[in-house]
């Protein structure tokens, strides 16, 4: 049992370190992704910032509240890009038959496809959730183990989700598009302080859209570190992993070959 | 050039400008892509304002229902924009520019003629999506809609001029070749210069002070503004700012189209 486990986690260590150079081979192109997904990073939050000069308070939210939220999603979604960045391209993977050469490897075929991708700009994106996490105090000794929880939690769910949504395309065509919608609009509402939304919508950002489990529940486990907090948010975590990995064997069983002739290093 | 002639010019750009708004209509899903997330950003900022305003609740001359307004209109005019910079630098990455400049009409022209129909064709969809969800979110029209007619034509040329914008960002193609960097900086210029998301009347002094000397105010926050009641004045200074940037924008993308031409016939095309 333990060597494949080591097998698998020497696997991970591998694609880790190819999607580095792969980043890194460009040199000009990485550093320029990186550094203005920073800058639109920062135009976003300008907005908010301007927002809380006017009005110190939104929902009981204060400007390091929202610091907070920023630097926790967007250090989970720059991990998720960096090192788990082919979840975006399931879909159109399966729709036009890309799966064989990973089926025939003698390693997980999801970790393969997931990690064998990476984009650069995901670079730009933790670097912005790292800083704004250090100017909220979030990385702060007696803070960093609920932050180290909530990023791994933010990113799990945010990038279980993408897997789940994007599998569907086992059964619907065309889902590409629209499962990229569905992870825009995740990320998008996850940015928002929790207070703005209640009743219906909130039901729906805690299921079909976790925002909840991206952005609200880990930022506030940062803010407010808990056991039940903490418990939440992994729970989470495991929950959406669990189903992604569920509806992705039952789709892979459903996945006929594309007769495609290719080669993949 | 004789007018017979000068029709005849015109006639095939107004072709082609169909052409790109046919297109756009068979490209359903981009379409209402665009028009779901327009839905999605009024919603969020309809939270946004009736939790910082509560009921009211006022910044300056404008309520909530006149700030989602603002927002719709701000955003039809951007989201109707299509990625015409990465079109002009697809064809010169690829090389087909040289095939295309034989053509009996001017690349740079064509390429804006086909983007300008497509921002027609949107700007028809996302128009009254965005009118129709702003009153849905606000509970009705703003307290003096008369303004949101005056914000049409202001729309209409604000597309204008960012269309013109993203032609001369895609030109630039032709010296730098990869031009997203420079049409990000544009677009997170147009964001917070402009005031896309929040009027530039909640900035501090100096911000706005310096908003006011680049051309996003006038592509954004004037037609904008027009949500919160009817101004004909401010509508007369956004046309005459909007003409200003517009026949700039139009003057530097002549110039840089006719150093582009040079450069292609250097480089043996």
């Amino acid at each position: 049992m333990a060597a494949p486990i080591r097998g698998t986690l020497h696997f991970l260590r591998g694609l880790a370190l190819m999607n580095l150079r792969s980043s890194l081979a460009l040199r000009g192109a990485f550093w320029l992704q990186a550094g203005f997904m920073v800058l639109n990073n920062l135009a976003f939050f300008a907005t908010w910032w301007l927002l809380f000069e006017r009005f110190p308070q939104i929902g009981g939210w204060r400007i390091g509240d929202l610091l907070t939220l920023f630097g926790v999603v967007a250090t989970g979604f720059g991990g998720s890009m960096v090192l788990a960045g082919g979840w975006r391209e399931l879909a159109r993977g399966i729709r036009d038959g890309e799966l064989d050469s990973c089926l025939v490897q003698p390693k997980p075929v999801l970790l393969h496809l997931v990690g064998s991708r990476t984009v650069a700009s995901g670079w730009g994106d933790l670097a912005t959730g790292l800083g704004m996490l250090l100017v909220s105090g979030a990385l702060e000794p007696a803070k960093l183990p609920a932050t180290g929880v909530a990023v791994l939690a933010s990113a799990s769910v945010f990038t279980a989700n993408g897997i789940l949504v994007q599998s569907l395309a086992f059964w619907i065509d065309g889902m590409d598009a629209l499962a990229r919608q569905i992870s825009e609009f995740t990320l998008t509402f996850s940015l928002y302080p929790r207070p703005l939304f209640s009743g219906g919508i909130s039901f729906l950002l805690y299921t079909v859209l976790p925002a909840g489990f991206v952005g609200f529940v880990p930022a506030e486990l940062v803010r407010a570190p808990s056991l039940a907090l903490g418990a939440a948010a992994l729970g989470a975590a495991l929950f959406w992993i669990g189903l992604a990995l569920f509806v992705f064997q039952r789709g892979l069983a459903r996945y006929a070959s594309g007769n495609r002739i290719g080669v993949r290093v | 050039m004789s007018t017979e002639r000068f029709a005849r010019e015109a006639g095939k750009y107004a072709a082609i400008a169909w052409l790109g708004a046919r297109r756009a209509l068979s490209e359903r899903a981009a379409v209402a892509g665009r028009a779901l997330f327009l839905a999605v950003i009024l919603f969020i900022f309809g939270r946004v304002w009736a939790t910082v305003l509560g009921p009211g609740g006022r910044v300056g001359a404008a309520g909530r229902d006149e700030l989602i307004f603002y927002l719709a209109v701000t955003e039809w005019c951007l989201l109707s924009v299509p990625p015409l910079y990465l079109s002009i630098e697809g064809d010169v990455r690829s090389g087909d520019v040289a095939s295309q400049m034989v053509r009996p009409v001017s690349y740079v022209g064509a390429q804006l003629a086909d983007a300008l129909g497509e921002t027609a064709l949107r700007m028809c969809v996302l128009g009254p999506t965005a009118a129709l969800v702003a009153w849905w979110i606000a509970g009705g029209w703003p307290a003096d809609p008369r303004g949101l007619w005056l914000a049409l034509p202001l729309g209409l040329l604000a597309s204008t001029l960012a269309v013109l914008s993203t032609a001369a960002i895609g030109v630039s193609a032709f010296w730098i070749v990869d031009t997203s960097p420079i049409y990000w900086i544009w677009q997170k210029l147009a964001f917070v210069l402009g005031g896309l998301m929040l009027p530039l009347e909640l900035y501090p002094d100096w911000l706005r002070a310096a908003a006011r000397f680049s051309p996003f105010p006038a592509m954004l926050w004037g037609p904008g503004r027009m949500a919160f009641g009817f101004a004909p004045g401010a509508a007369l200074e956004t046309l005459a700012e909007l003409v200003v940037w517009g026949t700039l924008a139009a003057l530097l993308l002549v110039w840089l189209a006719r150093r582009a031409r040079t450069r292609i016939a250097l480089a043996g095309g």
